[in-house]
């Protein structure tokens, strides 16, 4: 049976559903990297050009864990994911980056995928089926089978019945994978404070909070998080924002200002990672943010009282 | 209306000889300098690059010197140029700053109307005629063909000329005369004087000088203050050096590129290490190392600001092309902190290995 590996990294946080049913079905192995750990971080960054962010350095690390195990890697070139709309330059470029900075490599699948129809998703699937098994018929039910589990597999988190809330909002990797980021979901709910990520609101408010801007962002990312926090901040939500990026986003230097820019003083919280972050200091940030929520919160509350 | 508009390399020549044409006023904002880098520095996002922070520098200082509208081109993505008049507007808005942006896009991306409904903006206040106007637009072109080619010339052959500092002389004073013109017509005048003038150096046929291409992000390798004036420096070392972005090759590339013509030669030399384009000229950097060495060159020089996000892809692709080709890739990142010394340190290193590599050869042979 083909061993197919494939990292957890990047957009593997988005479509693990569709990666891991559509191999399954075409009768593979998989052979998946374990979740992000300090090996797994520290080949990365051994690997990867110094300049890079983090989640991207960590996707080396996960590609350098599956090396010797797997017949192939997964390490599709995801283009574009909407209409018009880009991702990031290295998604465009990641399997030229990993190919040439990790040695004796197993052959890549690293098929280009414009997701922005399904005609075009459905050939970007054939392609790679066809390396792995003859039989069309195989493909085309993997295909449609993930995709239904795709679209039925739920997406974001909303917690409830906490008292503070906050809009977590930054890339996917960013968000769910808890090594990068500290477990700060955990964090928060021990704080007491519940999250809501960009997956749960409807993407019509999304869109509709975008149409303001001078130009319309050509970035999926940048589109989604802008739209997701300026309408909960807008419409008083949540009580605060938090922001998690890595150091060295381009998109992130660009959207976070746009951001400050819509929502006045509303709490933001922008949490930097990259692999020097200690954690004693990115707790006491997160402490002190919840403090000023709670404060505020204290006040509003009592002002609303004296009505 | 008094336009002005960011410096990129020797765009400001042709850029006054259109206005001047024109008849529409603008200011040229000083050559970027320490100056401009620190005010861009305070105002600008701490994390955005580098060109981002040099162009509100600019603008700040034409604005001082009665600017009211900025001309910028745009993109629509991948890459973050093309969110910068966003954030640009934002800044100056909250400096209190009042001025226009009319932000020149691709006709792809906004549709052709608006384009004409922009170029409309600029050339309302021209009372020229329409044959007037192309005609001035024609001469621009010329001209910033014309001081492209100047430059060019001159980077190559000061590792040819037998007086040390020729080349560079020369450059300094078509430039200076250049841009004291009353006239479009007196620019090109001028500028082919010097056109001819450079065939006239002296040069020794002889020498075999080092010869480094100069690849990398185009901000940063076009305009000379944000590399630290590395063809300046290369040229005072007796190097022969070669750039191909620059805004003419830009006007080119563009132009041909809804035909997908353009840029032919790069396309087909980067097939091999990078054969799509990620946003911004991450695949010509590749390409122009491939054909750096095809064309008989010692060594690349890459720079791109801190950050930059394809040129970090080309990073990672460059060793190996090195490595496969046997030609030496050094890269330089730059950014508001950069330090002359270490930097001269630097390309000194690597001159020296080049200088190096040839003797090994010549011995071994
Ligand atoms: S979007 Fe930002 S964090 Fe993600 S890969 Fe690109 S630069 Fe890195
Ligand atoms: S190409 Fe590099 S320097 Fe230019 S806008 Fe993009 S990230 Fe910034």
């Amino acid at each position: 049976m083909m061993k197919i590996g494939i990292p957890r990294g990047l957009l593997y946080y988005n479509y693990q559903t569709f990666i891991d049913s559509f191999f399954y079905e075409l009768g593979c192995e998989i052979i998946y990297s374990e979740n992000t750990n300090k090996t797994i971080l520290d080949n990365g960054v051994k690997y990867c050009v110094d300049e890079a962010c983090l989640p991207i350095k960590v996707f080396h690390g996960h590609v350098y864990s599956l090396r010797e195990k797997s017949d192939m890697i997964f390490i599709p070139r995801i283009m574009r994911l909407y209409k018009n709309e880009f991702i990031c330059p290295k998604f465009c470029g990641l399997p030229e980056m990993v190919k040439n900075s990790i040695p004796n490599l197993p052959p890549v699948i690293q098929d280009t995928l414009y997701a922005d129809s399904k005609t075009v998703l459905k050939k970007w699937a054939f392609s790679i089926g066809e390396k792995i098994t003859n039989d069309r018929r195989k493909i085309e039910n993997a295909f449609s089978i993930s995709l239904k589990k795709h679209k039925d597999s739920k997406k974001g988190i909303r917690d409830k019945n906490y008292k503070i809330n906050v809009a977590l909002s930054g890339h996917p990797y960013n968000i769910y994978d808890n090594f990068l980021n500290m477990n700060v979901i955990k964090k928060l709910n021990r704080l007491n404070v519940g999250v809501i990520t960009e997956e749960k609101l409807n993407e019509e408010y999304i869109n509709r909070q975008v149409l303001n801007l001078y130009k319309k962002p050509f970035w999926t990312f940048a589109r989604n998080t802008y739209g997701f926090t300026t309408y909960l901040a807008e419409n008083s939500l949540v009580d605060g924002i938090i922001y998690i990026s890595s150091f060295a986003c381009g998109i992130d230097s660009v959207v976070i200002e746009l951001i400050k820019d819509r929502i006045g003083n509303f709490p933001f919280l922008i949490l930097k990672i990259d692999e020097h972050t200690g954690e004693a200091g990115f707790d006491t940030r997160i402490e002190a943010f919840v403090d000023m929520i709670e404060r505020r919160k204290g006040i509003e509350d009592n002002i609303s009282a004296s009505w | 209306m008094k336009i002005t508009f960011p410096h990129l390399g020797n765009v400001y020549f042709a850029a006054k000889a259109l206005f001047d044409e024109l008849g529409i006023e603008y200011v040229v904002p000083p050559l970027s300098n320490k100056e401009a880098l620190e005010i861009g520095t305070l105002y600008s996002p701490e994390e955005i690059c580098l060109p981002f922070k040099i162009m509100i520098g600019n603008y700040i200082k034409s604005i001082e010197n009665g600017a009211d509208t900025i001309i910028i081109t745009g993109s629509c993505g991948p890459c973050r140029f093309g969110e910068y008049c966003e954030l640009q507007m934002n800044i100056l808005k909250k400096l209190n700053k009042n001025v226009d942006f009319i932000v020149m896009d691709v006709p792809s991306d906004i549709g052709i109307k608006e384009i004409f409904n922009r170029v409309g903006k600029i050339s309302s206040n021209s009372s020229k005629s329409k044959k007037e106007k192309i005609k001035a637009l024609v001469k621009a072109l010329k001209i910033i063909n014309m001081i492209d080619e100047i430059e060019a010339d001159a980077h190559y052959i000061a590792g040819y000329e037998k007086n040390s500092g020729d080349s560079k002389r020369l450059l300094n004073k078509c430039k200076r005369d250049a841009i004291n013109s009353k006239s479009a017509d007196e620019m090109i005048n001028i500028l082919s004087e010097y056109k001819r003038k450079i065939n006239f150096i002296e040069i020794d046929k002889e020498r075999k000088p080092l010869k480094i291409a100069i690849i990398g992000e185009i901000y940063t390798i076009i305009e000379p203050f944000s590399n630290l004036y590395i063809e300046d420096k290369l040229m005072d070392y007796g190097v022969s050096s070669k750039r191909t972005l620059s805004p003419s090759w830009w006007v080119k590339n563009t132009a041909l590129s809804p035909l997908k013509i353009n840029s032919l030669d790069i396309k087909k030399a980067s097939k091999r290490y990078l054969s799509l384009c990620i946003g911004g000229h991450a695949r010509e950097c590749v390409g122009e190392a491939v054909i750096a060495k095809n064309e008989g060159f010692d060594g690349a020089i890459q720079i791109f600001p801190m950050g930059c996000m394809p040129e970090i892809v080309s990073k990672a692709i460059l060793p190996t092309v090195s490595k496969d080709l046997n030609i030496p890739i050094m890269s330089l990142i730059v950014d508001e902190m950069t330090g002359e010394a270490g930097y001269i340190t630097r390309i000194e290193a690597f001159i020296d290995l080049l200088e190096r590599r040839r003797k090994s050869v010549l011995f071994r042979s």
